[in-house]
C-alpha cells in the first residue's frame, strides 16, 4: 500500500462488511427462536397461589375434618385440576390447623380416629403409623417426619389453603 | 501429477480429465505388518461389530425394555432413581459432606472437578511420556476417579429391592374396569381395601393395582388376611362370610377387565 | 454394470479423491488384533459409533409411533410395547443401546486415557471426545423422561432439582428446562422432547464429524 494514510484495507473492509452481514442474519434468524426458548423463564409465575376450599372458619371446631377441594392447574395448553384434601381443626388458641393426609412414610391416607385403638390420633392404615393432633409422628411408629402443614391465610372468615409445607422429623 | 499448461478438463468443469487408479496401493511393502484399511481391517472391524450386535440383539429379546406405570405427580411415595450412569452423582449428594450447607460441593465443586480435569486432561497431564509409569499422577487420579464412582454406584445399586420395585411399578393400562358397586363384596372392599388400592383397584401409591393378578381365591383370602410384601398383616377386619364375598369381587372385576 | 456407474459419476464429480480420504489408508500393525490380540482395546471407538448408528436408526423408527404428550406420550409407548409387532425390540434396542453406548463410551475413553494417547498433537480431539461423552450423558437425561412413566418422571424432577441448585442461575436454568415455574408437565416433555431428537443431536453430528476427520488428519497413535 502506497497511501500510508489508509488505515484499513479493501480486504479488512470486505472482511468486516461480511461478520456484519453475517451477524445481521444470524441474528435476524436467531432473535425470536431463543426469545420463544425462554419465554417460561421471563413470565412470572402464579405459583403460592391460596385457593379457596370451600368451608368457613366458623365450621371448623377442634375436632380435625377432612376438606377435599380441587386446585386448578394450568400447564401451558393442558389445563388440570388435582384433587388435594386435608384435616383442618382449631387448636386451643383458636388457631386454624391444616394437615396433609399423606403419610410420611409411604405415602398413604391417614385419618383422624381412624383406628379404635389410638384415639386422638392420625392413623395410618398401612403400617400402623401414628401422629398426635398436631401431626406430630409418635416415635416408635414407622414415620420418620411429621404431616406437612398447609399455608393458609383466612380471607372473609373462609379458608384459602396453599401448598403444603414439609417440616423437620420429631 | 499434471500442472500448469496442457491440464484437459471434463466440459467446462474444473474436474481434471486425466483417469486416475483406483486400485487402493499396496501396504504391504511399508515397513511393518501394515495393512489397507479398505477392505483388509474394515472386513475384521466389521466381523466383531457382527459378533457385537448378535449379542446386542440377545439382550434385547431377553430383557425386554422396562415400562413403568404411567407418570402420576400425586404419587408422593415413589422413590425416584435415575438412570444407573448418573446414579454416582445421585449418591453422592446423599452424602452429608455433599449436601445440605455443602450442596454446592457436591453438585458443582466436586463434579466439576472431576469432568473438569477429564475435560483438560492433555494440558494437566502434558509430560512427553504416554506409558501410565511414566505419569503416577494423572494415572492415581484417574483410578481413584474410577474407584470413587464404581463404589458410590454400588452403594446406590445393593441398597435397591430391584424385584420389589419392578412388582410395585408395573405398567398398567388406563383402568376401563368396571366396578359392580352392587356386587356383595364391594362393601368389604370400600371398608378394608380401598383406602390403599383405591376407588377402581387401580393401586396407589402404597399399594400396587388389584387388575391383573393371578391369583386365585383362597391366595386372595390368605393374602387380605396376613398380607404380603409391603402389605402387613391384619388389614382385614370382617368375618369369613365377608372374606369371600371380598375375593370373589375382586375375581369378578379381574374378569371384567380380562374381557 | 457398476463400475461403469462408478466411472460415469467420477467422470463428473471426480469422487476417488474422496473415496481415497475415506477409505484407502493403511492400518498399522499395533492396533490390528490379528497380529496382537491386545490390540482388542481399538474396537471400542468403533463399537461406541456402531451403537451410535444404532440409536439413530432405532430412534427415527420409534418416532413413527411416540407423541411428546403428556395424556398420549406413556400411551404410544405402551401401545407400540404391546401391539406392535417387533416394536418392542426396536425399543429395547433404543434403551439398552443407551446403556451399551456410554459403556463402549467409557472403554474407548479409558482406553484413550491409559494410552495416553491424548498427548500432543492429540489435545484437541480428546476435547472433542471429552465433549462428545456429555453430550451422550445429555441424551440419556432427556430421553429417560419420554416414555412418561413414574421412573421416567421422578427421576427427571431429581435432575431438575439438582439444576435449580446451580449457584446465581439455577433457576433460570431449571426453568429453561422445564419450561414452566413450578410444574414439571406438557411443557418439560415436549422441550425434552426438541432437545433429545434435534439439538442434542445435532450437535453430535458435529462433532462426531470433527472427530473423524481430526483422526483421519493425524493418524491413530503410534504403539507405546
Amino acid at each position: 500500500m502506497s497511501n500510508k494514510k489508509q488505515q484499513v484495507s479493501r480486504r479488512q473492509f470486505l472482511n468486516y462488511t461480511l461478520t456484519g452481514v453475517g451477524g445481521f442474519m444470524a441474528a435476524g434468524l436467531l432473535v425470536s427462536p431463543l426469545r420463544m426458548a425462554i419465554d417460561p423463564v421471563l413470565k412470572h409465575s402464579s405459583s403460592g397461589d391460596f385457593v379457596n376450599v370451600g368451608i368457613s372458619v366458623d365450621e371448623i371446631n377442634d375436632t380435625p375434618q377432612r376438606i377435599d377441594w380441587t386446585v386448578e392447574q394450568v400447564d401451558g395448553w393442558y389445563k388440570s385440576e388435582p384433587s388435594r384434601s386435608a384435616w383442618v381443626y382449631k387448636d386451643e388458641n383458636g388457631d386454624v390447623v391444616a394437615l396433609s393426609p399423606i403419610c410420611t412414610h409411604l405415602g398413604c391416607v391417614v385419618s383422624w380416629e381412624g383406628s379404635d385403638q389410638h384415639p386422638d390420633h392420625f392413623y395410618c392404615p398401612c403400617h400402623n403409623g401414628l401422629y398426635t393432633k398436631d401431626g406430630v409422628n409418635v416415635p416408635g411408629t414407622p414415620p420418620l417426619a411429621p404431616l406437612p402443614v398447609y399455608e393458609q391465610e383466612i380471607r372473609d372468615g373462609i379458608l384459602f389453603l396453599g401448598n403444603p409445607i414439609e417440616r423437620e422429623g420429631a | 501429477m499434471h500442472k500448469g499448461k496442457g491440464m484437459k478438463f471434463v466440459g467446462d468443469s474444473r474436474i481434471s480429465a486425466e483417469r486416475k487408479s483406483q486400485i487402493p496401493k499396496d501396504y504391504s511393502e511399508y515397513p511393518g505388518r501394515t495393512e489397507a484399511f479398505w477392505p483388509n481391517f474394515l472386513l475384521k472391524e466389521w466381523l466383531v461389530g457382527a459378533v457385537f450386535l448378535v449379542g446386542f440383539l440377545t439382550l434385547t429379546l431377553i430383557h425386554p425394555s422396562p415400562l413403568e406405570g404411567m407418570a402420576d405427580p400425586t404419587n408422593a411415595s415413589y422413590i425416584p432413581l435415575p438412570d444407573w450412569y448418573f446414579l454416582f452423582l445421585y449418591e453422592l449428594l446423599k452424602y452429608q459432606f455433599a449436601s445440605g450447607d455443602y450442596i454446592l460441593l457436591g453438585l458443582l465443586v466436586l463434579p466439576g472437578l472431576a469432568f473438569g480435569a477429564l475435560l483438560l486432561a492433555p494440558f494437566l497431564d502434558n509430560g512427553p511420556g504416554r506409558r501410565p509409569k511414566q505419569r503416577p499422577v494423572a494415572v492415581g487420579m484417574m483410578i481413584l476417579a474410577l474407584v470413587s464412582v464404581i463404589f458410590l454406584t454400588w452403594q446406590s445399586v445393593h441398597v435397591v429391592d430391584w424385584e420389589a420395585r419392578g412388582e410395585a411399578n408395573k405398567p398398567v393400562p388406563e383402568s376401563e374396569v368396571a366396578v359392580d358397586t352392587e356386587h356383595e363384596g364391594y362393601a368389604a372392599y370400600e371398608a378394608n381395601c380401598m383406602t390403599c388400592h383405591g376407588a377402581e383397584l387401580e393401586g396407589g401409591s402404597a399399594a400396587p393395582t388389584l387388575v391383573g393378578i393371578e391369583y386365585t381365591a383362597e391366595e386372595i383370602q390368605t393374602i387380605a388376611k396376613e398380607g404380603t410384601g409391603n402389605m402387613p398383616a391384619g388389614l382385614f377386619t370382617g368375618s369369613d362370610e365377608e372374606l369371600e364375598q371380598l375375593a370373589d369381587f375382586i375375581i369378578s372385576v379381574n374378569e371384567s377387565a380380562a374381557e | 454394470m457398476l463400475q461403469k456407474v462408478y466411472d460415469w459419476i467420477d467422470e463428473r464429480i471426480d469422487i476417488t479423491p474422496i473415496w481415497r480420504d475415506i477409505a484407502d489408508h493403511e492400518v498399522p500393525e499395533h492396533v490390528n488384533p490379528a497380529h496382537h490380540f491386545s490390540a482388542f482395546v481399538y474396537c471400542f471407538g468403533g463399537l461406541t459409533f456402531f451403537v451410535t448408528v444404532i440409536q439413530i436408526l432405532s430412534g427415527m423408527f420409534l418416532t413413527m409411533y411416540y407423541v411428546p404428550d403428556i395424556e398420549n406420550a406413556w400411551k404410544s409407548v405402551y401401545y407400540l410395547q404391546t401391539e406392535v409387532a417387533h416394536a418392542q425390540i426396536v425399543r429395547g434396542m433404543h434403551h439398552w443401546g443407551a446403556s451399551v453406548v456410554i459403556v463402549m463410551l467409557l472403554l474407548h475413553t479409558l482406553r484413550v486415557f491409559f494410552q495416553g494417547a491424548y498427548k500432543k498433537p492429540r489435545e484437541l480431539n480428546w476435547i472433542v471426545g471429552v465433549l462428545i461423552f456429555f453430550v451422550m450423558l445429555g441424551l440419556g437425561f432427556t430421553g429417560y423422561l419420554l416414555p412418561w412413566d413414574n421412573k421416567a418422571y421422578f427421576a427427571t424432577q431429581v435432575g431438575l432439582e439438582i439444576a435449580g441448585q446451580v449457584p446465581f442461575i439455577g433457576e433460570q436454568l431449571r426453568i429453561l428446562l422445564a419450561g414452566d415455574a413450578t410444574i414439571v408437565g406438557a411443557q418439560t416433555l415436549t422441550r425434552f422432547f426438541a432437545i433429545h431428537v434435534f439439538f442434542l443431536p445435532a450437535a453430535l453430528f458435529g462433532l462426531l464429524a470433527v472427530h473423524f476427520i481430526l483422526i483421519r488428519r493425524q493418524g491413530i497413535s503410534g504403539p507405546l
